[in-house]
């Protein structure tokens, strides 16, 4: 008896691929409860530091007699500290030079620059990590790959969809953060940046979750149905490479850091795609 | 040609080599039952096959191409241990998925049809994780069943089933094979059920193919031997010890006595010793006890 078998291209593979994951990402709880945090995670850290960072009461600490109440620094001043940081530092000079003390950039690691949108490249790793090693917990891997020769068809799928994963969370905080500087009262003062500057901000951050997103996922295969191993590694990572986050990013963002994250992020894409590939290609599946 | 043709398949775990040469030659178009002790190197074939490990050596062609081939690899139907399913997830959305995976044109129609062949329509609607084993079961055959593969590698699909699923279970594998031209590749331990629907046999043991035959082969390579009853089973059997080679009481209750030609010479000579049978019949060894046979004679055991 004859077998004839049909020809699947790439484009075919990967389509039937990209339908799987993005099925499984949005019909995944943890992806809206990731998503649902990022939401309300700004707006909880504006209103909660608003409301109680304006004073620093230092009663109970020292004696009745000698009761003091100091005025604190409130953590954010304007709405948009939130979303980042300016590269020419405080001051809001967009021509500062990129070789100058980082300190003075803006750029040093105080509470507003790790509490803001940049902390959500960690709920990055959370979500590839949870995607990824839950494809080979569940045994769903062993259907995945015996019809799946080509390892490069789910690197590729599992990146653009974790991609577009993070995507999201980045705009969820986004909106989150509005609504929460429009209830915590901030200013929305744009300084020397525009509305221009704060999408290619905005972009920069899409753009350069390729780079994490591909760095996980390399973790992730590797560490295939060990979450933990999977997360630890991400996070270990993911800190080595936090601090160009807001250099690569600022809020007074121009197309050269769009082109700058896009080219970085595909170079990620590609280079640790195909490591991934190769682990995927040398190791157990199952 | 062949479905799957294995040529001299080594596969090692650190240290431990689990596969030593292994041959095997699956016709298309057969159910090629495939058996062997625990940890004898059934699933580490099937995992191969299917992609799931690497081999260390040896070649494994698949309708005569590389097993590596993705054309060819998109045509499998696999259950290997347990199905490969979502806890959380809907028998449904589980099935929807792997449609998904595998292209299928119309899916909503193609789980319908495959989830009322192994009759688990009415528990679509039910999360994977709350169903029970038999089920879970049904649902990985439904699954493999997606898309009409061209081969199907099942590894120990008939645990957890209830009766009515082994018969579901053969019914469907006898239609694949013969209305959809399909190969199926199915390991169990229990015997008594393969023996009912395999065409062909490889029985393997420690890495290595020990036997490969059809089951003409097979029925004809097993002996006839004749079981008796009577009243007085020890001092029957000490006497048939004495003229026979191979006498041995079985689990039912029966002697049987494996080299005697006619049955009526048993009769006859026990009667002579004062022994009544009272019943009597030719029957022959089945799979299970020529496996188990060949296990003895292989030595081991």
């Amino acid at each position: 008896m004859e077998n004839k078998f049909e020809h699947n291209g790439f484009g075919k593979r990967l389509s039937s691929m990209l339908k799987v994951d993005f099925r499984r990402m949005f019909t995944m709880r943890t992806f809206y409860i990731i998503a649902g945090a990022c939401f309300l995670m700004p707006i909880l850290i504006l209103t909660m530091t608003t409301m109680f960072g304006g004073e620093d009461s230092m009663a109970g600490t020292q004696p009745p007699s000698t009761s003091v109440t100091t005025q604190a620094e409130p953590m954010f001043e304007n709405t948009w500290q939130i979303i980042g940081s300016f590269s020419g530092g405080a001051e809001q000079d967009t021509s500062a030079d990129t070789n100058a003390d980082p300190a003075a950039m803006g750029m040093s690691m105080d509470m507003t620059t790790m509490c803001n949108i940049n902390m959500l490249y960690f709920g990055m790793a959370v979500l590839v990590c949870l995607f990824v090693s839950e494809d080979f917990k569940s045994g769903y891997s062993k259907n995945l790959f015996t019809v799946r020769a080509k390892k490069s068809d789910y690197v590729i799928s599992k990146t653009l969809v974790c991609f577009v994963g993070s995507a999201f969370m980045l705009i969820s905080f986004f909106v989150g953060a509005m609504l929460g500087g429009a209830i915590a009262g901030l200013p929305f003062d744009l300084g020397t940046a525009s509305i221009g500057s704060i999408v290619m901000c905005m972009l920069s951050k899409i753009f350069l979750s390729l780079v994490f997103v591909a760095i996980f996922l390399a973790v992730s295969v590797a560490a295939k149905e060990r979450t933990w191993l999977s997360m630890i590694g991400s996070f270990a990572v993911g800190m080595l490479l936090f601090m160009m986050i807001p250099m690569l990013t600022p809020l007074d963002a121009t197309s050269v850091n769009v082109i700058m994250c896009l080219v970085g992020g595909a170079v990620f894409a590609v280079g640790l795609g195909a490591v991934s590939g190769v682990i995927l290609n040398k190791t157990r599946l199952v | 040609m062949n479905a799957i043709e294995i040529n001299n398949l080594t596969n090692n775990f650190g240290q431990k080599q689990a596969l030593k040469g292994l041959n095997m030659t699956v016709p298309v178009g057969s159910i090629y039952g495939f058996i062997g002790e625990n940890g004898s190197g059934k699933s580490t074939t099937e995992k191969i096959i299917c992609g799931l490990i690497r081999l260390s050596g040896g070649s494994v062609k698949l309708f005569g191409k590389d097993y590596t081939d993705a054309d060819v690899r998109a045509k499998i139907g696999v259950l290997i241990e347990a199905p490969g399913c979502f806890q959380n997830y809907s028998v449904w959305n589980n099935m929807l998925l792997q449609a998904a995976n595998l292209s299928i044109k119309n899916p909503e129609q193609e789980v319908v049809k495959v989830l009322k062949t192994v009759r688990m329509e009415g528990a679509a609607s039910n999360k994977y994780k709350n169903c029970s084993l038999g089920m879970k079961q049904r649902v990985g055959i439904a699954m493999a069943l997606l898309g009409n593969p061209t081969l199907l590698v099942l590894d120990e699909p008939i645990n957890g089933l209830d009766a009515d699923g082994m018969r579901i279970m053969r019914d469907v594998l006898l239609d694949v094979t013969k209305n959809h031209g399909c190969t199926v590749v199915i390991s169990s331990h229990i015997l008594g059920e393969l023996e009912k629907i395999a065409t062909h046999y490889g029985i393997v043991r420690g890495g290595k193919m020990i036997r490969e035959m059809t089951a003409k082969e097979l029925d004809e390579s097993c002996r006839t031997y004749v079981a008796l009853q009577t009243k007085e089973m020890s001092k029957a059997k000490a006497q048939l010890a004495c003229k026979y080679s191979r006498v041995e009481e079985d689990e039912s209750g029966y002697i049987r006595v494996y080299d005697a030609e006619k049955p009526e010479d048993i009769v006859t000579y026990l009667y002579e010793k004062d022994i009544l049978v009272s019943e009597i019949k030719t029957a022959k060894i089945g799979l299970e006890e020529y496996y188990i046979d060949l296990m003895n004679e292989k030595g081991g055991r």
